[in-house]
């Protein structure tokens, strides 16, 4: 849910529990102030029957007076001093339905010593009528009131948080891989101001371990060339030796592998780091049919080895701009591992279409899911003598032009697809 | 031949040196960049084998006081850097190769030997072995005058274990040697092997000798008496 949203929706809901709550109270008030004023009118109506009846000791016929019914009846015998006031319904002849009515009715000994009844009838679907009206234009202005602030409010919220959207949208587009610095527009208001501030702060600080950690990568893997080196040139001395028998030639022989091994791997962070550190800026218009076909080439003694049947089938050739040597790294760990993890007379298929790149071939089935093969030293097989720095290349590789790439397994059909379109 | 080193990790030098010296090359190193200047204004070298990274200058400007100064000699840079841009421009102001680190002795061997040979003997330089006669640059090989056909593969194998005689080449040396750095070393021996038994064959078919043994799965060596 959107904050806007949310503040409307809160906004809406506290303002109609707030009317509704308020309503019932002022109905009730408006009610009881009319009713008030109708019963006061009832007793002053039988002050004056009582008067009458005290000073006359007579009854006259009240009936048509005030315009309402009125009925007196006298006893002879005293009568207990007694009075309510309540609502009832009578039937209307002219109307010929129920209405509703006021009616008092009052008890009491004249001062002749006659008992008498006094019942007053006083209309009041007028009055209801009335507080009816009176209510709903109350609720129609209410309404037409909550109306215009929710819209006030909506616009003024707006206008208030976008500070803190514009925040929002710089971070959400932060790439900490990129050197471009956080840009925060300025605030007024000092909470944004405060919160622009310590993402500021935070940015810069992550930057700056990002770039320390990146060149504490590169710097180990470069310093550490140096001692492999030597380790691997006094290997090779070592074997001419012509004293050593099959056993030490053994030993050495798995140094010297392991030793391959670490140079490989070394090799393959430098270059990680390197692709990081945006150490190949010089780009060129790669054709990658060209690309894929040399590569094949340069691979055709592993396919044969291996049996492997590669179909190629180019619809159209992809042109883009890009690094010579990363193309040709990119095309070749995705061909090289296509033929690697292949079984043998398995299948490779590479398709291009004017977007995509998409290379399948037959394998084992994957013990992790595809995408984690994008992190470094991630591998299905543990045993596998390769680094695990393959697809991590790839990737990054690919994170730098900005195009995606996914990798599906159907059954033991692996799917590598990069698509040359989501430029950003 | 007089070899001249620049490189600033001595145990490297003393392994480069201990190679080549076997070698019957004469090879001294300089450790700096002002030594380096200095021996190559002094004497003269049949090939130099250059770091670009010095702790006082860069290879490069080695490299254009060479070219300067004494054209004949042939250039190697090692570099530790695989960049790209330090190749070209390596290449660009006159080095005749370039070599990344770590390499191979067995493969820096066989580029001095080539670059020594190119420039010794122009076009038309022959290498004789025994019953072993290879014109390099025509990539012909004959066997007791008898010409045989080899593969490229085959043939640059041949040249690299001629280059490297009577020395245990690794398997990964092969490899890299014939492949290129890229290519998986694991799924490569299985060429190498097939490589070398299609060059034996056909060395054996028109009356050689068999030169090349196996060691202990260590790798290979060529053989001469």
């Amino acid at each position: 849910m959107k904050l806007l949203t949310r503040i409307s929706l809160s906004y809406i809901a506290f303002s109609f529990i707030a009317f509704v709550i308020g309503g019932v109270i002022f109905s009730n008030v408006i009610r009881s102030i009319f009713y008030t004023q109708i019963d006061d009118n009832l007793r002053t109506e039988k002050l004056l029957i009582e008067e009458q009846i005290n000073y006359s000791d007579s009854l006259p016929d009240f009936r048509l007076v005030f315009g309402h019914l009125i009925e007196v009846t006298v006893f002879n015998a005293p009568c207990k001093k007694y009075e309510s006031i309540k609502d009832t319904l009578l039937f209307n002849k002219k109307k010929s339905e129920l209405l509703p009515y006021r009616q008092l009715v009052a008890k009491n000994t004249s001062l002749h010593q006659r008992g008498y009844l006094i019942r007053i009838f006083m209309p009041i679907d007028e009055t209801e009528t009335l507080i009816k009206t009176i209510i709903i234009a109350l609720t129609l202005f209410f309404l037409a009131l909550l109306a215009l602030l929710i819209y006030v409010n909506y616009f003024i919220s707006r206008s208030v948080w976008n500070p803190f959207y514009r925040t929002l949208e710089s971070l959400t587009r932060y790439d900490i891989s990129r050197s471009t610095p956080l840009l925060l527009q300025d605030s007024k208001i000092s909470e944004f101001k405060q919160l622009n501030k310590t993402l500021d702060h935070m940015s810069k600080k992550l930057q700056q371990d990002y770039r320390s950690l990146k060149e504490f990568n590169e710097n180990a893997s470069h310093e550490i060339q140096t001692p492999l080196a030597i380790i691997k040139s006094k290997l090779e001395l070592l074997v001419q030796n012509e004293a050593l028998n099959g056993d030490q030639m053994r030993i050495i022989n798995s140094v010297f592998e392991a030793t391959n091994r670490m140079s490989k791997l070394n090799q393959g962070l430098l270059l990680i780091s390197k692709i990081d550190n945006n150490q190949f800026p010089i780009a060129e218009k790669i054709n990658f049919r060209l690309l894929i076909e040399k590569s094949l080439e340069h691979f055709e003694e592993l396919i044969s080895l291996k049996k492997i049947c590669v179909t190629v089938s180019f619809s159209q050739s992809i042109e883009r701009e890009m690094n010579r040597s990363l193309a040709e790294i990119l095309i070749s760990n995705l061909l090289s591992n296509a033929i690697r993890h292949n079984i043998e007379e398995g299948e490779i298929q590479v398709l291009m279409d004017a977007e995509n790149l998409t290379i399948s071939n037959t394998g084992h089935p994957l013990t992790l899911p595809p995408n984690e093969l994008f992190e470094r030293f991630r591998k299905s097989d543990r045993n596998s003598d390769s680094a695990g720095l393959g697809l991590a290349i790839v990737k990054r590789i690919l994170h730098i032009y900005n195009y995606p790439i996914d990798y599906t397994v159907d059954g033991s059909i692996h799917q590598l697809k990069i698509s040359f379109n989501n430029r950003n | 031949m007089k070899i001249l080193l620049i490189e600033d990790e001595k145990e490297l030098c003393r392994s480069i040196e201990a190679y080549l010296t076997q070698e019957n090359y004469l090879c001294e190193y300089a450790m700096t960049y002002d030594h380096a200047i200095e021996k190559i204004n002094l004497y003269l070298y049949d090939c130099v084998v250059v770091d670009i990274t010095l702790p006082d200058g860069t290879g490069l400007d080695i490299i254009r006081d060479l070219k300067k100064n004494k054209k004949e000699t042939g250039i190697i840079i090692i570099s530790a850097k695989n960049s790209l841009d330090d190749k070209i421009t390596g290449l660009d102001i006159g080095a005749d190769d370039f070599l990344t680190k770590p390499f191979h002795l067995s493969e820096l061997n066989a580029r001095i030997k080539s670059i020594i040979r190119r420039r010794t003997f122009g076009g038309n330089n022959e290498i004789i072995i025994n019953e072993i006669q290879i014109l390099p640059d025509q990539m012909q090989v004959m066997v007791n005058g008898k010409e045989i056909i080899l593969t490229k593969k085959e043939f640059d194998l041949l040249i690299f274990f001629i280059s490297n005689k009577n020395r245990v080449l690794t398997k990964e040396a092969i490899a890299e040697h014939l492949w290129g750095e890229e290519i998986d070393m694991a799924d490569s021996f299985d060429f190498i092997y097939t490589h070398i038994k299609n060059l034996r064959k056909k060395m054996l078919e028109k009356g050689g000798n068999d030169y090349i043994n196996t060691i202990y799965g260590m790798g290979y060596k060529f053989v001469v008496e």
